[in-house]
């Protein structure tokens, strides 16, 4: 019966091997198209190649600055330095300012106006006040990032703390849960998604603070090198460092993807499998006489 | 903000108090309160900034912003050319962004395989700063409005398009089922059941659309220009005008309150029944022309 189940299992990773190689093939079919088609209708010269360069010139200012200049590492680094640590502190400081909002409903009705008036203004009209207050190097690039990034996790955390299920919450109280254990035991799990949503949010924000910083005054960084490029004309540079940025973004969100799907593994069906087969492994392997049901799984993993 | 405003303790938390004694009542009325608490801290920010406490390079007094404030709005008057620049690069780019994003979404949407296919370059362009074009913009198309224009309609195209597509797809699955068995044509269907249930989550795209073309538009001023409450704003910090700086700062904070405001009021005519009241005027008003036309 085993070899049935397997070669039934081998069909079906076949399938789904094939099927996302025919997929992939697609895919990169249309793009070569629509590069090709592009690098046509400039060759053409039906648009003005100044304002949108070949994408043979660009992939040539790709390989100029990853490989034979490398300038662009060093940049790359410092905006990346500049996100990650600018969400850092907005995230400690968002995420400390939820808890408290949510545990306490008189601090949450005091701080609520000021929120409030802090969502409506567009922060990264703060950027010139902010550099004038921590000057022209890295900490107002941080302190922008931190505060733009700041908003969209303290808001989601809040909703998150305060969308308890009712239901749940009622057999938390009737179980005679303290209200240590209904925060950590319930409140918490339940605003994981939601908080890791508004993470989420809060690290592409970040970059954009920290970019949007280095146009406003700057010596290093990608959002130098934007400038610099855009300014002197050299357009096939300018996009190719525009697809670096493409890039970061990817990175921060890639790992953002990662954490959420670790956290909150309980959302995803493939995760949660996982999980519970380890869980369900610990548990045999500590209780070695109740292996009724977790024999199975236990075995799986050895 | 339904989160931080909703609060239903708040309104037995005044009768409580209140039931002791009238003083008390008035005297802390949760608003009291909180006009209370904001006099305090801006008093002692005036008082910091007065004694040296506070440097007003960094943080100038309340007294010297709301002055500040009082020239640029009525005695210098020149805010308001800048006030309106903004705003003009915010509505051009804003309709130009949402009716690009909500059509290619119509288009894309209503096709599966152009979705499928579509599927990478949305994530690439997800994930990057849009904001991040501008001076890829700027030096295409000038120092001018077009080029801020141009930003604003690219940072605000993404919300849009993407909640579009996503409103159009989670179309509800009875209701298609009627549709089709009510036989109604592949027209019919698109506007009387997925745009119609599409539309909450297209307003919301487009509130999005709203607050991110605001930014757009003071970055890409930022980044070149030579009028926009953003060039304003840039000649007050660099010359260490602190306070008029400040001044341009609560003023786009009201701007922002305003755009709020009026697209939570478009998006509640709009999409009136998600919203109760708007729902029965709304109801109440078709009743009404329906007896009109046919007496009934």
């Amino acid at each position: 019966m085993s070899t049935v189940q397997q070669t039934g299992a081998t069909d079906q990773a076949t399938f789904r091997l094939f099927s996302i190689a025919t997929t992939l093939l697609l895919h990169l079919s249309i793009f070569a198209a629509l590069i090709a088609m592009w690098e046509g209708v400039i060759a053409a010269g039906l648009v003005n190649e100044f304002l949108l360069p070949r994408p043979s010139r660009i992939a040539a200012a790709i390989g100029k600055l990853y490989l034979f200049d490398r300038t662009i590492y060093w940049h790359f680094a410092i905006t990346m330095y500049e996100a990650v640590a600018g969400f850092a502190i907005g995230a400690a400081v968002g995420i400390a300012l939820a808890v408290s909002s949510a545990l306490n409903d008189t601090f949450r009705r005091y701080v609520a106006p000021y929120a409030i008036v802090l969502n409506v203004t567009p922060g990264l009209a703060l950027t010139p006040i902010v550099i004038a207050w921590f000057g022209f190097g890295w900490g107002s690039k941080i302190a922008l990032a931190a505060i733009i990034s700041f908003f969209p996790i303290f808001v989601n955390t809040l909703a998150g703390l305060t969308q308890s299920d009712a239901d749940r919450l009622e057999m938390f109280r009737s179980l005679g849960a303290s209200r240590f254990q209904i925060f950590w035991k319930l409140r918490i799990p339940d605003a994981l998604p939601v908080a890791l949503a508004g993470l989420k949010i809060g690290m592409t924000t970040a970059l954009i603070g920290a970019v949007v910083a280095e146009f406003a005054q700057a010596t290093e960084g990608v959002g130098v090198l934007m400038q610099r490029y855009s300014f002197s004309l050299d357009m096939a540079a300018a996009i190719a460092t525009l697809l670096s940025m493409s890039l970061m973004g990817l990175i921060l969100f890639s790992i953002m993807e990662l954490v959420d799907d670790r956290v909150v593994f309980w959302r995803r069906d493939a995760r949660m499998a996982v999980i519970s087969r380890k869980r369900a492994a610990a548990f045999a392997r500590e209780n070695p006489g109740l292996q009724t049901n977790n024999k199975h799984n236990a075995g799986g993993r050895q | 903000m339904v989160v931080l405003t909703s609060s239903t303790r708040e309104q037995d938390h005044g009768t409580r108090r209140g039931a002791g004694s009238f003083f008390h009542a008035a005297a802390f009325h949760p608003i009291v309160r909180h006009f209370a608490i904001f006099a305090v801290l801006i008093g002692a920010w005036e008082i910091g900034a007065r004694t040296g406490t506070i440097d007003p390079l960094v943080l100038p007094a309340p007294s010297a912003i709301a002055e500040a404030m009082w020239r640029l709005f009525v005695t210098q008057r020149n805010i308001w050319w800048h006030l309106l620049v903004t705003i003009g690069e915010v509505l051009a780019g804003f309709t130009a962004g949402s009716i690009l994003g909500i059509g290619l979404a119509i288009v894309v949407g209503l096709n599966p395989m152009v979705r499928k296919l579509l599927k990478p370059y949305v994530i690439v362009l997800e994930a990057t700063p849009r904001i991040a074009i501008g001076p890829l913009i700027i030096a295409a198309l000038g120092f001018g409005w077009s080029s801020k224009i141009t930003i604003v309609m690219l940072v605000c195209f993404f919300a849009p398009f993407i909640n579009t597509l996503s409103g159009m797809l989670s179309v509800n699955e009875g209701a298609y089922e009627l549709f089709r068995s009510l036989r109604a044509n592949k027209w019919q269907i698109f506007t009387k059941l997925m745009l119609l249930d599409a539309m909450p989550v297209i307003m919301a795209g487009l509130r999005l659309a709203m607050a991110s073309a605001l930014s757009g538009a003071l970055v890409a001023e930022f980044i070149s220009a030579s009028e926009g409450m953003g060039v304003l704003l840039k000649r007050y910090t660099a010359s260490l005008n602190m306070a008029s700086a400040f001044g341009c700062l609560l003023t786009l904070t009201a701007l922002g309150f305003a755009i709020y405001r009026t697209m939570e009021a478009v998006g509640n005519r709009i999409v009136f029944w998600r919203h109760a009241p708007q729902m029965d005027a709304v109801s109440r008003r078709r009743q009404a022309q329906w007896q009109r036309n046919w007496g009934a």
